[in-house]
């Protein structure tokens, strides 16, 4: 081959990658930017309305004591609004509870197709609602739900059969339409006239956007729909020291990291280790899933042990360019930002202007019907559907 | 090898499997087969991999070991909401370490299907629980700590509450050397304590090593009776009075399940529970989870249509403690349970033949060994009077002070 030949090839090499790394970069740009509306979602209102049942019946964990509306309270952002969430009867958890609002735009086939956001703080779920509802029912931490046992507990109300027969077509409930009817209504739980998405800024929040998009950098990690890339960071969150003194919550910690997911030397461990958990590679520790923006008038406190009441904490927080860690561990883009108080004031603003409605107001409580009835004639009983109707 | 040889070897080897193959093996129940002598009680057998020490046994002192299973066995933290299902609340002191109800409690929002079994002897048995499921008390306990019908424990979470309570992390580090506690050997301390509630002192024991005025003349009359007349012996032989195998007696139908006659005194948890047990047991067609309205007892562990309904023979020692009798609790004394045997057992779904929906036909199970019996009310009797002899006292223990949880810091150096 020619020395000539040889250059040409290279040159159009050059030009290849060229182009794939602006393409690459292109995208990057236009999802970094594309922090506009969320995508409708088409939701089934029989499905939604049975799932709304069960989000609040207790019979969907061990002792039929919880509901999912236990830790994500429907008048409370679905949230606790506690720093720390409760947990399982007679346990306590040792993260904040995350909001369910627009929860259904996160995992690996939601509506957001460019994204994945995982779920849970250390994004150990990233697959779909189903998954994640079947996460939280039958982990011992959460619902603590064999759910053999709660498909029979909702066989047992003839108001069910018929419900899971209308909105499934179903011959009976069963675990499975369970972890399809939650999802559902979890559908319905979307960001609703959000000033942002309305082009309603006002000027102090267009100064915020400005910075947000600008001197504060925050468009680095929170971006996209859901303001968030959907990847873990360590931002230097201090620890909440209630967790480890409170026993109760250690338990927690080590029950659910150390012997559920293999964490290793957990008894000696004396901090939340986050993402690490996920990835067992020591330079995850303390890196936590970039949690959304929306919503946040609702959701506090905020980070995921809950350790800042207010958003001006937060805004603060990343002001001096985040909290202590090793070296290594820490995100290196978290650098001190030099924030007026007026520029704070700004951000905040456009950060409020990220929330809409109350959305939980707007959800009726049902109250889970605990009567159970013996079925009128155990032996030659069909329960099924075709019990009731003929 | 030639082929005469191999003829000669295939021969051997098909005389060898007639000869050493025992008799009785071929059929599950009634004779012939080996009716063990009845006896006395030695002391309580232990494993190798879990021993004790011969003293350890009621009402001796327990020893550090026993302690600790003691200790655990009254603990909800071995639960999962820490509630009311330690292991000593279906297993209670004070109702001769079962329960006194038909069906045993069960886990907060569920109700147990079976009647609870006491702990007391369990130690000389190699098959536990009604279906004989369990091969030993090691095995035993943390499958009844762990069902979300009884304990709804998760493992994790036990472990890492038995770690954050100190006088646990001294105690597990005395007994067997951990570190920090392991579950496991929690399940080793509870089966360890449970050999220790061990009664080898009844009068029937004091009788057999040859105190004759230590059982009643009508219960010694009981005894004759037992083995002879009753045919008791037949099954409950040995000095367990259990030979340990599955028979279907046509227990009728506990009324947790369909109220005894009247639907409206079942108990709709007991409903519940039944049907998660057959669904849960996974590879079961749907005809079977649909059609099964009672406990199909051995059926669960070997999923053999000839085994439904069938039940281990339940051994007879401190039974004066442990009213209600029979896996569903239907009878609610020894006389009444004197009296089911006498009119020959009832019948129940699985006495009677069932055809599969391929149309395999399957013979009732009901035990060839219930006759009627035609007992006067004088040998019933006496028959109860020795079933009395069977046990001594309660063995009545208190709650333990248990070990409380504490933040690390303040009993860990920290690392």
């Amino acid at each position: 081959m020619k020395a000539k030949t040889k250059k040409v090839v290279y040159k159009s090499f050059l030009s290849i990658v060229a182009v794939f790394v602006a393409a690459f970069m292109l995208t990057q740009t236009v999802q970094a930017a594309n922090i506009g509306p969320l995508p409708k979602i088409k939701i089934n209102a029989k499905k939604a309305e049975l799932g709304r049942k069960l989000f609040f019946d207790t019979k969907l964990s061990g002792d039929a004591l919880l509901a999912c509306s236990s830790c994500h309270d429907h008048k409370l952002g679905f949230t606790t609004r506690k720093p720390l969430s409760d947990a399982y009867v007679s346990m306590l958890h040792f993260r904040n509870a995350p909001t369910l609002i627009n929860t259904a735009y996160k995992g690996g086939k939601s509506v957001l197709r460019n994204k994945r956001i995982p779920w849970h703080w250390d994004g150990r779920i990233g697959t779909n609602l189903n998954d994640m509802t079947r996460d939280a029912l039958v982990t011992s931490e959460t619902m603590n739900m064999d759910m053999r046992i709660m498909q029979e507990r909702l066989r047992q109300f003839p108001s069910y059969v018929i419900e899971f027969n209308d909105a499934f077509g179903a011959k009976e409930p069963s675990n499975g339409l369970v972890r399809k009817a939650i999802p559902e209504f979890l559908k319905t739980l979307t960001s609703k006239n959000v000033p942002f998405d309305q082009g309603k800024l006002n000027l102090t929040a267009k100064a915020g956007l400005e910075l947000f998009l600008g001197k504060a950098g925050c468009i680095r990690c929170h971006n996209g729909a859901m303001f968030t890339d959907g990847k873990p960071h360590n931002t230097g969150v201090p620890e909440n020291p209630e967790v480890f003194k409170d026993p109760v919550r250690h338990i927690t910690l080590i029950s659910l990291l150390g012997f559920a997911q293999g964490l290793e030397n957990i008894m000696n461990l004396r901090r939340d280790p986050g993402y690490m958990t996920v990835s067992h590679d020591a330079k995850d520790m303390g890196k936590f899933s970039t949690p959304t923006l929306r919503e946040l008038k609702y959701t506090a406190p905020y980070m995921h042990n809950g350790l800042m009441a207010s958003l001006d904490e937060v805004i603060d927080f990343y002001n001096k360019g985040g909290g202590p860690d090793r070296p290594g561990l820490k995100d290196s883009a978290m650098v001190p930002l030099r924030l007026t108080d007026t520029e704070k004031a700004e951000l905040k603003e456009f950060l409020l202007a990220l929330s809409g409605d109350d959305i939980g107001a707007a959800v009726k409580y049902a109250k889970p019907d605990m009567d159970y009835m013996p079925l009128p004639n155990w032996v030659n009983n069909d329960y099924t559907i075709t019990n009731y109707r003929k | 090898m030639k082929s005469s040889e191999k003829l000669m070897f295939i021969l051997l080897v098909f005389a060898a499997l007639l000869i050493f193959s025992p008799a009785g093996t071929a059929h599950a129940e009634g004779d012939p087969d080996f009716d063990m002598p009845l006896g006395a009680l030695p002391p309580p057998p232990y494993p190798v991999d879990n021993p004790t020490l011969k003293k350890n046994v009621w009402p001796s002192p327990m020893g550090p070991k026993q302690e600790l299973g003691y200790l655990t066995f009254f603990d909800p933290k071995l639960s999962g909401d820490q509630g009311p299902s330690a292991c000593s609340d279906c297993h209670n002191p004070l109702q001769g370490w079962g329960t006194n109800e038909a069906h045993s409690k069960g886990y907060p929002g569920t109700a147990h299907w079976r009647n609870s079994q006491t702990i007391v002897n369990n130690a000389y048995l190699q098959k536990l629980f009604w279906g004989g499921s369990s091969p030993s008390l090691e095995a035993q306990a943390p499958s009844a700590a762990r069902a979300a019908r009884a304990g709804n424990l998760e493992r994790d979470q036990g472990e890492a509450r038995l770690r954050l309570a100190p006088e646990y992390v001294k105690r597990f580090n005395d007994v067997y050397g951990d570190r920090w506690p392991i579950l496991q050997n929690a399940w080793r301390a509870i089966a360890s304590f449970e050999r220790y509630m061990s009664q080898i002192d009844t009068p029937f024991d004091k009788y057999m090593k040859g105190d004759k005025k230590a059982m009643s003349k009508a219960a010694i009359r009981g005894m004759a009776i037992f083995k002879g007349k009753a045919n008791c012996f037949e099954c409950h032989n040995g000095p367990m009075f259990t030979d340990e195998k599955f028979y279907n007696l046509g227990v009728k139908r506990g009324e947790g399940l369909d109220g005894g006659g009247d639907p409206e005194d079942a108990m709709p948890l007991v409903q519940i529970n039944l049907r998660w047990e057959i669904y849960g047991n996974k590879g079961n067609e749907e005809w079977i989870f649909r059609s099964f309205k009672d406990d199909a007892g051995m059926w669960f562990r070997d999923k053999q249509l000839s085994s439904r309904g069938k039940f281990r023979t339940a051994p007879l020692r401190f039974t004066r403690f442990t009213a209600p009798y029979m896996h569903h609790g239907q009878l609610d004394s020894l006389m009444e349970v004197i009296e089911f045997y006498n009119r020959g057992g009832d019948e129940n779904e699985f006495t009677k033949p069932l055809t599969t929906p391929l149309g395999e036909k399957y013979a009732g199970t009901k035990s060839s060994i219930m006759k009627k019996l035609n007992l006067t009310d004088e040998e019933k009797k006496d028959l109860e009077q020795f079933l009395l002899a069977l046990s001594a006292d309660p063995m009545v223990l208190p709650t333990p002070k248990l070990p409380q949880l504490q933040r690390m810091a303040d009993w860990m150096p920290k690392k």
